[in-house]
């Protein structure tokens, strides 16, 4: 049973970060309707980085977390303007694109920091336990799921409650009618890659505490948040963290009833599913470059 | 007209360099290596290539080069198949795979087939990874034997014998499968798929089978991408599910496509024989690690500076679509 209660739990903080990274894809993906095969990666970028400050220049995790989100931002305006020089046809050149930029920066992290597994560890502190229930809460948890789950209210209030948002969330619901309301779609779109950066950012150091990082490992965050993407549908917040939910708990009781190593078929299987049922998310009728 | 002199004499200019380079220097032992592996990747390139020109594009070829791989190794080692016989049926285990997803994947298109074949690249790794007791896993399987010799007719070639052999039984390979490409794009079949990647409804208006000429597409791409993985296993002397399964594997050939010009018979061909070797000789030694780096900036560079890839240069009339 403790077991158990303790897979909900991790599936649970996982689901939340999983909310993080398709939060930042999903933003992105509204606005340009490219599918950025290198999120995984810029990813990565944060967490090597965050690595980097501290380990080689000792400074305390803690600080790392508001450089990662100055510097992505930066990074993601870089892929704005790459974007938006891309010849036609738009969709597959995106692809094309960006997985040819997810190989450059996994070069560039195999070429800086080797193919070795690099982790950021810190202290590991019990910050809640119920012993009758065996469950135990650590720092590392407490983090992560504190981390995510504030980014993604902090969008979601952003989103929902304030003018700038409805602006976006108009952008990413159909560009030509917001432009003719009068919103400037251009400025709407350097908002979602700026925003889309912070929760990059944020993503990085969280991942690199938690999960190992490994120059090849972005594909995997990149597939989960473009499942999370297509289940919830494009801008939509609130569904995003339904489906960042099930899918953490899927994987994590799927880890739990037949091994930690069977976890990545469920994502592949999942995407698969949801592109067969749901082909058409993006809407055939706002398919803007 | 000196262009059009130019392209008639380009894919002469190309066999001189294949055949002559290597013959003018018979001890370079490592250009034989690296010319011998850029015609493996030219026909991994033009395999995949053929799927391409029905307007799909797959980012999980990996998920057939692995299977075919794998297939191979484990149809000798526990049914004691011999090599080719082996190889050939790992082929088929592959377009088995493909045409597996020419059912579940009918309807999609674009961006979404891609996606849903980075995906199907997925399945097979994790299950090889865990499947221990019969593929020994992440451990993958080492002490692989070279290729034995080819026996045709009355004559054995010495295929393994050295790299020199290999690199003309490789040779060999590149030129069927050039072959094969080149009916893919002008045969009646080829202008078939033409018309699909064109204008799939209109096509299908003109009375041309869309399904059935894509499916052919998809198996023959997925066969040939296949039987390369089973090449590879005996090239390498070992396979791990990350090596064989792997994104690389899965990027090489659109890479080389998109650079050499994916409309054109000898595009996937000169983007493998040019790039490859420059990445080899040239960049490896200066940068050991991250040098593979050079793929992903000649993709992007050749999306944005000449969309129709190299080979597009030596031609008089264009035929890009």
């Amino acid at each position: 049973m403790g077991i158990w209660l303790q897979g909900v739990l991790s599936g649970l903080s996982l689901g939340s970060f999983y909310t993080l990274l398709g939060l930042g894809f999903s933003l992105i993906f509204g606005v340009t309707r490219a599918f950025n095969l290198a999120h995984g990666d810029f990813i990565l970028l944060a967490g090597y980085l965050a690595f980097a400050l501290w380990h080689f220049w000792h400074l305390p995790f803690y600080w790392t977390l508001p450089v990662c989100m100055l510097v992505l931002p930066v990074a993601a305006l870089a892929l704005r303007e790459l974007l938006r020089r891309l010849p036609a046809p738009f969709e597959l050149n995106s692809l094309v694109v960006t997985f040819g930029l997810a190989i450059v920066l996994q070069n560039l992290f195999l070429a800086f920091f080797s193919a070795d597994y690099r982790l950021i560890l810190l202290p590991v502190t019990v910050v809640f336990e119920l012993p009758a229930l065996s469950l135990l809460v650590t720092a590392n948890q407490a983090l992560l799921l504190i981390g995510s789950l504030a980014a993604t209210l902090a969008v979601y209030v952003f989103l929902y409650w304030t003018f700038v948002g409805k602006a976006l969330r108009a952008t990413i619901q159909n560009r030509e009618s917001a432009a003719l309301a009068g919103i400037r779609v251009d400025q709407m779109q350097l908002l979602a890659f700026a925003v889309g950066g912070v929760l990059l950012g944020l993503a990085g150091p969280l991942m690199a505490t938690n999960m190992y990082l490994h120059p090849a490992g972005g594909l995997e965050p990149t597939l989960i948040a473009i499942i999370l993407t297509m289940a919830a549908g494009i801008g939509r917040t609130g569904s995003l963290l339904w489906a960042g939910w099930l899918l953490g708990l899927a994987e994590s009781l799927t880890a739990l009833a037949i091994g930690s190593s069977w976890r990545e078929l469920v994502s592949a299987l999942v995407l698969i599913l949801i592109l067969v049922w749901r082909p058409n998310v993006s809407g055939e009728h706002n398919i803007a470059p | 007209m000196k262009r059009a002199n130019l392209q008639r004499a380009f894919p002469w200019l190309m066999v001189l360099l294949m055949v002559g380079g290597p013959v003018a220097f018979p001890h370079a032992e490592v250009y034989f290596l690296v010319f011998g592996l850029a015609c493996f990747y030219a026909a991994l390139a033009m395999a995949w290539n053929i799927l391409a020109l029905s307007g799909l594009f797959s980012l999980g070829h990996g998920a057939f080069f692995g299977l075919g791989a794998y297939a191979a190794v484990l149809l000798q080692q526990k049914l004691f198949l011999p090599t080719y016989p082996a190889v050939l049926a790992g082929g088929l285990v592959g377009a088995l795979y493909g045409l597996l997803w020419g059912l579940v994947f009918k309807k999609l298109r674009g961006a979404y087939f891609a996606l849903a074949t980075l995906a199907a690249l997925e399945i097979p790794r994790v299950i090889v990874d865990n499947w221990e007791s019969f593929t020994s896993g992440s451990m993958g399987i080492v002490g692989l034997g070279r290729l034995p010799a080819l026996d045709v007719e009355i004559i054995a070639l010495p295929v393994g014998a050295g790299l020199r052999s290999q690199y003309y039984f490789l040779f060999a390979w590149m030129l069927l499968v050039m072959l094969l490409h080149r009916h893919a794009l002008l045969s009646r079949w080829g202008w078939a798929l033409r018309a699909i990647r064109d204008n799939e409804v209109a096509a299908e208006v003109l009375g041309v089978n869309v399904y059935g000429c894509r499916l052919a597409a998809l198996g023959l791409s997925a066969f040939l991408t296949s039987v390369c993985g089973g090449l590879y296993a005996h090239l390498m002397g070992l396979i791990e599910p990350a090596m064989v399964f792997s994104l690389h594997i899965a990027a090489f050939p659109l890479i080389l496509s998109f650079f050499g010009g994916r409309f054109a018979v000898l595009g996937p061909l000169t983007g493998a024989l040019v790039l490859y070797p420059f990445d080899q000789l040239i960049l490896q030694p200066w940068l050991p690690q991250g040098h593979a780096a050079v793929y992903g900036l000649v993709i992007i560079l050749t999306i944005f500076f000449f969309p129709q890839g190299l080979a597009t240069w030596f031609r008089t009339k264009s035929t890009i679509s």
